[in-house]
C-alpha cells in the first residue's frame, strides 16, 4: 500500500457515504424542498471525493485531466438544476408552509400586489 | 435567456471591430478546444488544430450572443471564496445529512430575502450560482431591479438562523466581489454595504416602488 | 483481497444502495418534481460508479461515457422541470 493508496481508502468511502446519506435525506425528508436539497448536493460533493480519490489511482496526470473536466460539468449542472427546480417548485406552489419559519418571497409579492391596487 | 442584445457592431464599421470581435469570441473556442482535446485525450497538433476547427465551426454556426465579460480578479480573495464554497459545501452538506437521518420531520427551512451590494449581472449570476451549489441554499428567485435575491434555506428553524442564513449569503457575497469585481463594483459595494441594514432595505424598496416593480418572475 | 479491494467492494455497495433508496422515492413520488429530482440523482450516482470503475482499471477509458451521461441528464433534467413548469401554466 502506498501513500496515493491509502488516500483513495480514505476518500472513495467517504464519498460515498455523503452519497449515501445524501440519498437517505431523499427518502426521509417531508418536504419537496428539503428532498432536493438532501438528493443533489451531498451527491456532489461525494463525486467530487470519487473523483480526488479515483484521481490517486491513475498513473499519470494525462488520463487524470478528463476527472477534472467532468468535475467541472456536475459543478455548473448542479447548480443550474438547483435552480431551475427550486423555482418550478416554488412557481408550482409545491411549498410546504408548515415547513417553513418565512417566506419573505410571499411577503414580497403580497406587498407589491397592494401597492398595485 | 432573453433577447441578444445586438453587438455594437451595428454601429460602428465592421472592418474596424472584426479582430475585436474575435478576440472577444476566442476565450469560448479555446475553452471549446481544451475540452475536446481532453476528451480524446491526445495533446497532439492534430488534435488541438481538428478541434479548434470544430470548436470554430460550431461556434459560428450557433450565432450566440456575445456577452462582454466584465469581472476584476484578485488571486487571493478568489482563494479565500474558493476556501469559503469549499467549507461551505462540505459543513451543510454534513448538517443537512444529519438532520435527515435523525429528524427530517422537525427539520425547516425558509425563504429569506436578501438585499445585494452589488449590481453586476456577471456577479449577481456567479453568487447564484455559488449559493445552489452548496447544500443548505437554494436561490429561488432574483429581483434584478431591487437587488434582492430569495434564498431557501434548510436547516432553519428560528429566528436566528433566519439571520446567519442572511450573513452567510451576504458574507459570500463580499468575497465574490472582493475576488472578481471591478473596481467600479467594488466601489458601489463599499457605499452600499457603509449603510445599515434597514436603511439600505428601505432605500431599495422605495427605488422599486418608484419604478412599479412587481417581483417579478425571472426569465431564463 | 487487498485492503483496496474491500475499499472498492463497499464503495460499489454504497453506491448501489444509494440508487435502491432513490427508486423507492421515485416510485413513492408524490409530486413529479420528486421523480424528476430522482432521475437527475440516479445519473450522478451512475457517474460516481464509473468514478470508482475507472480507479479500478487504473484508466479512464470510460470518460466519454461519463460525460455523456452527466450530460444527458442535465438535459433531460432540465427539460423535463421546464416541461413541468409550463403545465403549471396552463392549468392556472
Amino acid at each position: 500500500m502506498t501513500a496515493a493508496d491509502w488516500i483513495t481508502a480514505v476518500l472513495l468511502p467517504t464519498g460515498a457515504l455523503f452519497a449515501l446519506v445524501g440519498t437517505v435525506g431523499l427518502v426521509r425528508f417531508p418536504t419537496l424542498l428539503g428532498r432536493m436539497h438532501a438528493a443533489a448536493k451531498p451527491d456532489t460533493v461525494g463525486l467530487f471525493l470519487l473523483l480526488a480519490g479515483a484521481a490517486c489511482q491513475l498513473p499519470d496526470l494525462r488520463s487524470a485531466a478528463p476527472l477534472v473536466l467532468v468535475a467541472l460539468f456536475q459543478a455548473a449542472t448542479v447548480a443550474v438544476l438547483a435552480q431551475t427546480l427550486g423555482r418550478v417548485a416554488y412557481s408550482r406552489g409545491e411549498i410546504d408552509e408548515r415547513h417553513l419559519v418565512a417566506d419573505e418571497l410571499a411577503d414580497a409579492v403580497e406587498r407589491a400586489r397592494k401597492d398595485a391596487d | 435567456m432573453t433577447e441578444s442584445p445586438g453587438t455594437s457592431a451595428s454601429a460602428v464599421p465592421a472592418a474596424r471591430v472584426w479582430w475585436r470581435r474575435l478576440a472577444a469570441r476566442l476565450p469560448t473556442v479555446a475553452w471549446l478546444t481544451a475540452m475536446w482535446v481532453v476528451l480524446w485525450g491526445d495533446p497532439s497538433p492534430g488534435t488541438v488544430v481538428a478541434g479548434a476547427a470544430v470548436a470554430a465551426l460550431c461556434y459560428s454556426a450557433a450565432r450566440l450572443p456575445h456577452i462582454p465579460v466584465r469581472l476584476g480578479f484578485r488571486p487571493l480573495h478568489a482563494l479565500r471564496l474558493a476556501a469559503r464554497v469549499a467549507y461551505d459545501m462540505l459543513v451543510s452538506s454534513l448538517r443537512v445529512a444529519f438532520h435527515g437521518v435523525w429528524r427530517p420531520r422537525r427539520t425547516n427551512g425558509a425563504i429569506v430575502a436578501v438585499p445585494m451590494r452589488t449590481d453586476s449581472d456577471f456577479l449577481l449570476a456567479i453568487l447564484s450560482a455559488l449559493l445552489s451549489m452548496v447544500t443548505g441554499t437554494l436561490v429561488i428567485e432574483l429581483n434584478r431591479n431591487q437587488r434582492v435575491v430569495y434564498v431557501h434555506g434548510l436547516p432553519v428553524n428560528d429566528a436566528g438562523a433566519v439571520r446567519g442564513l442572511r450573513a452567510q449569503v451576504r458574507r459570500t457575497e463580499e468575497l465574490l466581489v472582493r475576488a472578481f469585481g471591478t473596481a467600479e463594483d467594488l466601489e458601489i459595494f463599499e457605499r452600499l454595504a457603509g449603510l445599515p441594514e434597514e436603511a439600505e432595505a428601505a432605500a431599495a424598496a422605495a427605488a422599486g416602488r418608484a419604478a412599479g416593480e412587481h417581483t417579478r418572475r425571472e426569465g431564463e | 483481497m487487498t485492503v483496496l479491494d474491500y475499499v472498492y467492494a463497499a464503495t460499489f455497495t454504497m453506491l448501489g444502495v444509494g440508487v435502491l433508496f432513490v427508486l423507492y422515492r421515485l416510485v413513492r413520488g408524490p409530486s413529479v418534481l420528486d421523480r424528476i429530482v430522482c432521475l437527475n440523482t440516479i445519473s450522478v450516482l451512475v457517474v460516481s460508479a464509473i468514478v470508482v470503475e475507472a480507479a479500478v482499471r487504473g484508466d479512464t477509458a470510460y470518460v466519454g461515457l461519463m460525460v455523456t451521461v452527466a450530460l444527458l441528464g442535465f438535459v433531460g433534467t432540465l427539460t423535463a422541470a421546464r416541461f413541468a413548469e409550463r403545465r403549471a401554466h396552463d392549468r392556472g
